[in-house]
């Protein structure tokens, strides 16, 4: 997946909270709009912002989902850089609306698409912060879940290097890790079967290194995942990368 | 009609491609693995790859009957240019060994020797070709082929093998004796061809 | 289950033995192609694009590649066949044999004849067709269909094969030590293959410039099956040309790493024309029918970089749904990734009846990381359900999204329903039909309903 190229950082940006954290994850965004503000970064969140259309995306019915992406490229339109805590919707903005403008360019879809950046790739490769200057109260394992749309980005590495740099925190790695969660959105749905048992896997692999945390870029993965996990009786504790660089900050 | 009919279809499904791509072209530095050649020579190239497949290379008649007596192969085929330097040993070691391959004891010849062209350090390959080779059957049938070359005659790398393919009708390269994992993905050697494969380097 | 995708519900069935069987192998394979690659090059990834610019150059040109590979053929003493279709290619292959009155043959493993059910119809002919590479030999013998494009029989155990063995008396009792098959396969093949008339291969690679057709095999069968046949018959898509020798070298290169982990399959073979008169095994004859079969389609499609594909099946060892469902669950001899792109428009007179293949995908990527010549796996198979969407092919399970997409654009709406639906019971329920949906809540918890909450959190904060 082709990262953007020269995408613009700065200190002014705008949030797409995504309609996760819009209808459950409230924290993580949260934790988004203070880790930026504690980096001096004046966040600004445009009201109209909905959802960025992958679910229609994936379902091949394109038709809707460019509505949506034209919705939403108009809502965040000007030349802030645009930041959003999940691998998976920036990755939307900057890979799939491309593929499903290929035939109608769209001006301001293509510029969402330059000005576009998942959160921890901004934070260290837009803002070049390089050390989280977080702590952790006593040594902690984190098991981070690279999640796919992460592929071929800057992300994975950023987070996995940031994290490392969190006092007492240890990054451990798993097995099969290149290997999907099996969220895919609405895949999960009608893949019920082959979904739960990649869930499964997933967890096996990362259970079997007993973190203390689990951790990703991506919450629809770790709804996914950690659902699983309880339903299964082996719950798992949890966070978005972001809420670990904010809580370990506090501490 | 078919070659009509192709050709007339391909050119249309092409009629969209606005930019035709170029060949990017290449060095060869960019397709060879410096970590399978190393540092040292291509002889010791060749020698540590063809040997984590499982080949063996010889330099001296003394280890090959050591091995053929060992593992109870006696009985082979010589291309008869070869039976001075190594054919006439087997044979003062008691070995028989046989000029002509005949193909109604196909499976009765335990040991094979025929001439290698050249080699390739680089992938640990053995190459043979039509030109050189006596026999295909006889380096295909028995269990253990010897493949006879002379260590000037290894390229360093593949794209240099490539280069140096020349004109034979049929050359192939190969590397290890052959192999199967189709069975639980185990790894089996000695399927349809040799189960040993053996490099012999003449002075 | 209702509104089950049918690889789903094929995975849900598959007997667990078969399951453990594919996962396992397939991921095996996917570790070993990762330390070859990984282990020999700095950035194999380099490698992999510049495979992928040289077959699209080709594809883009390859009305002239065809032409030049034609004439490259005839110079080495090849017969040139074209056949445009799969009845094109079927008899052509059948009336070489024909004319020479050859009723037994060997066949070493081609995806490209698996595409047409060559041996059923060469049977039918009462030609004796026998499969020589191990893995396709247990096939035939079991009337099963292979499920995987490198290893054949990844979902058999060594426990069914030793009984297929002695069932069908290649033994006379039952083994199961993978080297005793492997043993007991050798005999009985020798003999037949030295009793053949003809070889059927198929052919990785054609270079254009020389007309030399390259073969890969580890077993050696390819090469047995020549060295006593009068006739050698090659069938080839169209797509396996390379422009020159030169090229070969980066394809080799990728596709012994990238489907078994080794630097080079063991026997490549480069054969230009039949045999020197000099040389006294191999074969008289050579003839190499080119093949279309809907190739041509897939060039016009906006999918056509699969066309570059080289049969490695990197993405399907990688593949977590295959690893689930097998590749019997793609109904096609190409399972995995490559067939849930390849086949509904190969064989697009199926397209309505194979349209949920590209579904059956998390479009996790993983396939387009591992393949040797980079193709955009997870965009093709999303353009094919676009295709299936606008072309108003039903999908079990599908949920409508038009009217997720109103309440998308509708931001007013859309801020309303996120407050209003606490406990999910406003969730634009609509979205999803019923069943699919409690069975995903069967399965997994879902977090706390807190629409609006940030909403709120962040207007305090900002007028604080």
């Amino acid at each position: 997946m082709p990262a953007t190229t020269q995408r613009p950082a700065g200190k002014k940006v705008l949030l797409m909270a995504t309609c996760l954290c819009d209808a459950f994850y409230d924290d993580v965004a949260r934790a988004t709009v203070e880790v930026l503000q504690h980096l001096g970064v004046e966040v600004g969140f445009p009201e109209n912002q909905t959802c960025c259309g992958q679910p229609a995306f994936n379902s091949g019915d394109w038709k809707s989902s460019r509505k949506v992406a034209r919705h939403t490229a108009e809502v965040f339109a000007g030349d802030l850089p645009v930041i959003v805590p999940s691998g998976s919707c920036a990755a939307m903005h900057f890979h799939g609306n491309r593929l499903q403008f290929e035939e109608c360019p769209d001006g301001a879809v293509e510029s969402l698409a330059n000005r576009t950046w998942e959160l921890i790739d901004f934070i260290v490769n837009g803002l070049g912060i390089r050390e989280w200057p977080g702590r952790f109260e006593k040594p902690t394992r984190l098991a981070f879940h690279r999640s796919c749309h992460l592929r071929g980005t800057g992300s994975g590495e950023a987070i996995t290097s940031l994290l490392s740099t969190i006092a007492n925190a240890e990054v451990v790695p798993f097995g099969q890790a290149e290997q999907c969660c099996g969220f895919g959105g609405t895949f999960s749905v009608t893949f019920p079967h082959i979904s739960g048992r990649m869930g499964s896997l997933k967890l096996d692999h990362i259970l079997e290194q007993h973190p203390d945390l689990l951790v990703s870029g991506d919450m629809s993965c770790l709804m996914h995942l950690t659902g699983l996990a309880q339903v299964q009786g082996r719950p798992v504790p949890h966070k978005h990368a972001v809420q670990v660089l904010r809580d370990t900050l506090q501490a | 009609m078919s070659r009509d009919s192709i050709l007339s279809k391909i050119r249309s499904a092409l009629a969209d491609v606005e930019t035709k791509a170029e060949h990017p072209g290449f060095e060869d530095a960019a397709v060879v693995s410096r970590v399978r050649l190393g540092d040292g020579s291509p002889i010791a190239a060749f020698t540590r790859n063809f040997e984590a497949v499982h080949g063996r290379v010889m330099r001296h008649a003394d280890p090959l009957v050591a091995l053929l007596k060992e593992q109870g192969r006696t009985f082979g085929y010589c291309d008869p240019e070869l039976m001075n330097p190594l054919g006439h040993a087997l044979t003062a070691a008691g070995c028989t060994v046989e000029t002509r391959y005949d193909r109604t004891r196909y499976d009765d010849y335990e040991f094979g020797i025929t001439r290698a062209t050249a080699a390739i350090a680089e992938t640990g390959s053995l190459v043979l070709d039509d030109a050189r080779t006596s026999d295909r059957l006889a380096a295909l049938s028995p269990w253990i082929h010897v493949a006879v070359l002379r260590e000037e005659e290894v390229h360093a790398t593949l794209p240099e093998a490539i280069a140096g393919l020349g004109n034979s009708r049929n050359i192939i390269w190969v590397t290890g004796p052959s192999k199967t994992a189709d069975v639980e993905g185990i790894l089996i050697e000695g399927v349809h061809g040799p189960g040993e494969q053996i490099a012999f380097f003449l002075d | 289950m209702v509104n089950r995708q049918p690889i789903d519900a094929y995975a849900h069935d598959i007997d667990e033995e078969k399951q453990s069987s594919v996962s396992g192998g397939s991921a095996a394979s996917t570790d070993k192609r990762y330390s070859a690659l990984f282990s020999d090059y700095e950035d194999p990834n380099a490698l992999r694009r510049l495979a992928s610019r040289i077959k699209d150059h080709t594809l883009h040109h390859l009305d002239d590649y065809l032409e030049q590979a034609e004439s490259s053929l005839k110079r080495n003493g090849c017969h040139v066949h074209f056949a445009d279709t799969d009845d094109d290619a079927r008899d052509a292959v059948l009336s070489i044999l024909r004319e020479r009155e050859i009723t037994r043959l060997t066949k070493s493993k081609s995806m490209a004849s698996e595409e047409i059910h060559l041996n059923d119809h060469l049977i039918k002919n009462d030609i004796e067709v026998l499969e020589s590479d191990l893995g396709e030999f247990i096939i035939q013998l079991d009337g099963d269909v292979p499920s995987h494009i490198v290893r054949p029989i990844i979902h058999k155990n060594r426990r069914e094969i030793a009984r297929t063995f002695q069932r069908e008396g290649i033994a006379d009792d039952y083994n199961d030590d993978p080297e005793a098959i492997t043993r007991r396969a050798r005999v009985h093949l020798r003999e037949k293959y030295m009793e053949a008339e003809a070889v059927i291969t198929g052919g990785n690679f054609i270079s254009a410039e020389s007309g030399r057709v390259v073969l890969v095999t580890n077993e050696g069968n390819s090469r047995f099956g020549m060295a006593p046949s009068r006739v050698h018959i090659a069938l080839v898509g169209i797509e396996k040309l390379v422009p020159t020798d030169r090229d070969l070298a980066v394809f080799l290169n990728l596709l012994g790493r990238s489907a078994t982990g080794q630097q080079l399959t063991v026997y490549t073979e480069f054969i230009s024309g039949p045999k020197d008169d000099s040389q006294p095994s191999g074969p008289e004859e050579m003839h190499v029918v080119l093949m279309n079969n809907g190739r041509t389609d897939v060039l016009a499609s906006n999918c056509r970089e699969i066309l570059r594909c080289i049969r490695c099946s990197a993405c399907q060892n990688v593949c977590p749904v295959y690893r689930q469902a097998s590749g019997h669950a793609y109904r096609s001899p190409y399972g995995g990734p490559v067939g849930a792109v390849l086949s509904p428009i190969l064989f697009g007179d199926r397209f309505p009846e194979l349209a949920d293949l590209p579904k059956a995908s998390s479009l996790c990527g993983a396939c387009n990381e591992v393949c040797p010549v980079d193709i955009p796996l997870p965009d093709l198979l999303l353009r094919l359900r676009d295709k299936a969407k606008r072309e108003h092919i039903p999908q079990p399970g599908d949920l409508p999204m038009a009217p997720f997409a109103t309440l998308a654009t509708s931001p007013a709406i859309w801020r309303t329903a996120m407050t209003m639906s606490k406990a999910m019971n406003h969730l634009p329920i609509e979205m999803a039909p019923v069943r699919p949906l409690q069975d995903w809540l069967g399965q997994r918890t879902l977090p706390e309903w807190r629409g609006g909450d940030f909403r709120k959190w962040l207007k305090k904060r900002q007028s604080d």
